[in-house]
């Protein structure tokens, strides 16, 4: 027999010593971020047989084991996507919110402000002072839209600067994953333990990885982790680490997008499927943002549209045709700015947006695809399409979504794409034309009265203004409605040289007559007294620096139902455009905290298996304390019994 | 379950925070007093709450404008009223005048008064404002309207323009009548005609002269060009035994006996006479459905300014009547003219106090969406208070416990 208690002490002892290191070790990581707790696993010798019996030779360290359980590793992975996907979105739509309602509010103070100068001038059209002062406010309009505006730009260029980070964070954690690998591999070879420390970095850089995209993990036998983030692409095989670049946007260089690139070779990512963090940035930049600016930009036309429309109907304290109040909406630079092409296109087209109706306008955008034969327009909001016919040279192809698709120049082929965002830049290039306030048009042109001896309630109106100074010069004018038999209505009109037209005939209940310059509408039944008398309607000349007819018209828009369809009044479409910008961030705040919470526990879950708790520390490091002790003092009594043996021999 | 250190501290640090952050929130709408600061706090109520302010400012400038349709109809009102008055005078000066007893010199004193009134009257019609334009210019507010002509005509040089303002949503008032409908269409008081009498031997008169028949009166046919017809003279003269009335086209229209008091029709009009015409008698009926008040005055002052021996005693008298009559249509257009203009001062009374009311709804439906009910707000703020407390206190008592302290 040669059971050595020094040996078994000394096992002990050992033992007891990579127990403290370990727990020491414990205590030490305490705050470090990814360290999961270890344990040394304690195992018996083996036993000595002695005759029948088996002695026990003492203690050792089989194996330093991480406590880690891969499933709610996993589920702390997936939940940190979440998590960062929905805290980046809340934090975006949040400043979003926040910038929206305080810039929309100076819209409106503004746009408040505007209309009431232009009560102000309708009441007392030729003050030149508070011409002026619309001017002023009409400026303030526009300085802030604009500023709104480079908010978003802002915004969108902070954003395009945090995916280039994330980007960059990705590649760093890629290498450093591929790093670890490598080290994996040199040490699987050399035989032995897990290297624990080693895999918790790893699993440490994974999870922050986790932060900007989805992440799937899958480890060899050997230890070897291979990472897909997104909906499978790869970003580290093994050693092999693949970096992600940031590349401008096609068709919308500002739109960044991006690629997966390796040693050989490069491939697009599909980022809205992304996941995590990064998701929710391009989501941000391309949807939330995207949207509010184009609602912006559609109202922006809106306004610019509608007051020019009625500037133009009016004439101006000099009697000249009102101009452009605000920057005119179809400059050609505009249209063409409406259109993006794709950089693949094989085509030579040139092609301009031409806003025909801002009412019809929405914020959606659009891909327009040639397909050889024919145009076809998608709209990118709900996938709905539009065919907008064969391509032909210089043709403008109408639509009912208030702009038409002008070819201007050059034709596509087979394949080519376009974006079309309808209202691109408007909110951008919104500025006031007019210099002088003179060049209001607060006067009307012309003005009918009904004759006194008129004896039915059927009424002629002007109902549209092509040209007000010519329509003066055509002035005095006499419209004379008669009917003829039941029912049968006949009108002429007189010239200022007395010249009648021939009868035409009119139908109730309303008809538009076009004079070149104007046109009016006859409505009701203007009977006259049959069978020879007409009802008779003057049309004069109603120029003067005292009437405000036409700013009563422009101050009537404030109130007009004009965006969306002719539903909303600018200041409705502005607060719909911000309530849904504000819904979207309260929603988001909602999933931020649910996922939140969602984390916590699978943080808990995990922290329960794999934390260290300073107490259960301070526990074992007295209980190994006294094994150490008691351990050294089996050395001692080992000792002691050897003394013994010696001293027999004395 | 096992906690581990960390676990204890990063959460009791996010709990912290959080109560910190929600804190914070509640300071923000305690300090503003209202509930909704942006759209994210009440996203459904937004929409609403920017309805609710939109409507307020829309009343504001309503308000603003009544208060100048206010200003600008009171103006006329009271130059109406203070035409009234005058008009007034003029016609008690005008009887006076017709004063068998009167000297050729105080006819000619009542001649200068009648004058001066005109010039009172003209003044009216210049009135301005306090923007310098000129209230009965129409839309013409920096040409002087009315101007007097050497022979005391006068002479309109405004429009028929009629301002007006937005007072209520799809709710205009006009803030002026123009001068034409204020002092020349003063409705002619025997119907459509005017007589000028060639010659009057008998000192008849022409009571009335109207069309009756439109459809019979000056026929043009829409279908039967040439068109428009001129509007048609006709001269009257009473032979023996028939009145003959021609057209300016030479054209007899009407031939037949007259019987003093007969009702005389033809294409469409009616005419009536007083008093006997004799044979001989001859006038010439023109078209002439206003009369403007300048013009009345001008014949009442050239009527004064004869004398009190006219060249023609029977159509002196004539003369008067006729005149005296308009005076009475220019008074009763003059009241008419001011309680137009009382009328609209009602409209806009009317809506200034719907506004009000709607204010006041508008105002309550606003509040309740924005304001912050602060007695609740700071209930939720104390409790908010006692949990970051409470919060604060456990972490820092559990942090103590630890096991270390002990060996």
């Amino acid at each position: 027999m040669s059971i050595s208690l020094y040996q078994i002490g000394n096992s002990g002892l050992l033992a007891a010593q990579q127990q403290l290191a370990t727990t020491s070790h414990n205590i030490a990581n305490v705050d470090t971020d990814g360290y999961s707790r270890q344990r040394a696993e304690q195992g018996t010798n083996n036993a000595i047989q002695s005759g029948r019996n088996f002695l026990g030779t003492g203690s050792y360290v089989k194996d330093i084991a991480r406590l880690y359980d891969q499933f709610s590793y996993k589920e702390q992975v997936n939940s940190q996507t979440s998590l960062g996907q929905a805290d980046t979105k809340h934090l975006g739509l949040n400043q979003l919110n926040e910038v929206m309602t305080f810039s929309s509010a100076g819209i409106l103070t503004s746009m408040q402000g505007f209309y009431q100068s232009i009560n102000s001038i309708n009441d007392n059209p030729d003050d030149l002072g508070l011409r002026n002062i619309a001017l002023q406010q009409a400026e303030n309009l526009t300085v802030n839209v604009n500023s709104l505006n480079e908010n978003f730009d802002q915004m969108s260029q902070t954003v395009n600067g945090e995916i280039g980070r994330m980007a960059a964070k990705i590649t760093e954690i890629s290498q450093g994953i591929a790093s670890i690998n490598q080290i994996m591999t040199q040490k699987m070879s050399s035989g032995g333990g897990q290297a624990n420390d080693l895999l918790d970095e790893r699993d440490r850089l994974v999870n922050q990885l986790a932060e900007f995209t989805t992440v799937n993990t899958i480890a060899d036998s050997r230890g070897i982790m291979s990472v897909m983030i997104g909906q499978g692409t790869t970003l580290v095989a093994g050693t092999t680490a693949l970096s992600v670049q940031v590349i401008a946007g096609d068709p919308d260089p500002l739109q960044a997008q991006l690629q997966l690139s390796g040693p050989n070779s490069t491939m697009a990512i599909d980022s809205t499927k992304l996941g995590g963090a990064l998701a929710a940035k391009i989501e941000f930049r391309d949807q939330d943002l995207a949207q509010a600016r184009r609602e912006l930009d559609v109202m922006v036309l809106a306004i610019s549209e509608t007051i020019n429309d009625v500037q133009a109907d009016g004439l101006d304290l000099n009697a000249a045709q009102g101009t452009d109040l605000f920057t005119d909406i179809n400059s050609v630079a505009a249209q063409q700015g409406r259109i993006f092409n794709q950089s693949s296109n094989g085509g030579n087209l040139t092609a301009q947006i031409n806003i025909s109706d801002v009412s019809a306008l929405s914020a959606d955008e659009f891909e327009v695809r040639y397909d050889g034969a024919n145009y076809t327009m998608t709209n990118l909001r709900d996938n709905s399409i539009t065919n907008l016919g064969p391509s032909v040279a210089g043709s403008t192809h109408t639509t009912t979504l208030g702009f038409d698709f002008v070819e201007s120049a050059g034709g596509p082929i087979a394949g080519d794409r376009y974006i079309i965002r309808p209202g691109q830049n408007s909110a951008a290039n919104m500025a006031v034309q007019l210099s002088d306030g003179n060049g209001i048009a607060a006067s009307s042109a012309v003005e009918i009265t009904p004759s006194d001896n008129n004896i039915s309630p059927g009424k002629v109106e002007i109902s549209d203004m092509v040209n007000p100074v010519t329509a003066r010069t055509m002035m005095p004018m006499r419209v004379e409605v008669l009917e003829t038999a039941p029912n049968v209505f006949n009108y002429v009109t007189i010239d200022n040289t007395g010249t009648a037209s021939a009868a035409v005939a009119y139908t109730p209940p309303s008809q538009e007559i076009n004079m070149g310059a104007f046109s009016f509408t006859i409505s009701g039944r203007p009977s006259g007294t049959a069978p020879s008398a007409p009802e008779q309607f003057f049309i004069g000349d109603s120029y003067g620096v005292g009437n405000g007819g036409n700013a009563l018209a422009l101050a009537a828009t404030q109130e007009l139902g004009v965006v969306n369809g002719g539903k909303q009044t600018f200041n409705q479409s502005l607060a719909s455009n911000n309530a849904d910008v504000g819904s979207k961030a309260s929603q988001a705040k909602n999933t931020a905290e649910t996922s939140q919470a969602l984390f916590t526990q699978a943080f808990n879950r995990n922290q329960a298996t794999s934390g260290v708790n300073l107490d259960e520390e301070a526990a074992n490091l007295m209980k190994f304390q006294q094994a150490y002790q008691a351990a050294a003092k089996v050395m001692t009594v080992a000792s002691t019994l050897f003394d013994s043996i010696l001293s027999l021999s004395r | 379950m096992r906690i581990s250190t960390a676990q204890f501290y990063s959460q009791s640090v996010q709990q912290i925070t959080s109560k910190d952050s929600e804190i914070n929130d509640q300071v923000k709408y305690l300090s503003s007093g209202k509930r909704v600061l942006s759209a994210k706090d009440d996203a459904l109520a937004y929409s609403s709450l920017s309805g609710f302010k939109e409507d307020l400012s829309n009343i504001k400038q309503y308000q603003r404008n009544i208060t100048q349709a206010e200003q600008r109809n009171k103006l006329q009102e009271t130059a109406f009223d203070s035409a009234q008055g005058i008009m007034q005078q003029l016609k008690q000066t005008f009887i006076q005048a017709n004063n068998g007893a009167m000297s050729n010199q105080d006819i000619q004193a009542i001649a200068a008064q009648l004058s001066s009134y005109q010039g009172q009257i003209l003044d009216i019609a210049n009135r301005k404002d306090e923007t310098n334009g000129y209230i009965f210019a129409g839309h013409q507010v920096d040409n002087k309207p009315f101007a007097l002509q050497p022979d005391n005509s006068v002479n309109y040089l405004g429009d028929n323009g009629v301002r007006s303002v937005q007072i209520g949503k799809n709710l205009t008032v006009a803030t002026n009548q123009a001068g034409d409908a204020s002092f020349e269409k003063i409705g002619n008081p025997i119907g459509d005609f005017s007589a000028s009498y060639t010659a009057n031997s008998s000192g008849f008169s022409l009571a009335s002269a109207k069309i009756v028949n439109r459809s019979n009166y000056n026929t043009a046919p829409l279908n039967n060009p040439p068109f428009p017809a001129v509007p048609q003279d006709y001269t009257f003269n009473f032979g023996a035994p028939n009145l003959n009335i021609t057209d300016s086209g030479g054209t007899n229209v009407f031939s037949a006996p007259y019987t003093p008091g007969q009702t005389i029709a033809f294409q469409g009009i009616e005419v009536t006479m007083e008093g006997n015409p004799a044979v001989g008698d001859n006038f010439k009926l023109t078209p002439e459905q206003d009369v403007s008040v300048f013009a009345t005055l001008k014949s009442a002052i050239d009527w004064a300014a004869a004398g009190i021996s006219p060249a023609n005693p029977a159509q002196h008298k004539v003369d008067y009547d006729k005149t005296m009559g308009q005076i009475n249509a220019a008074l009763n257009h003059m009241s008419t003219r001011q309680v137009d203009a009382g009328v609209r001062l009602q409209l806009i009374e009317r809506q200034e106090s719907n506004h009000l009311d709607s204010e006041l709804y508008l105002e309550s439906g606003r509040s309740n969406i924005e304001d912050l009910d602060y007695a609740k707000a700071i209930a939720e703020f104390e409790q908010s208070k006692v949990v970051l407390q409470a919060a604060q206190q456990t972490f820092v008592q559990v942090k103590e416990l630890s096991l270390f302290n002990f060996i």
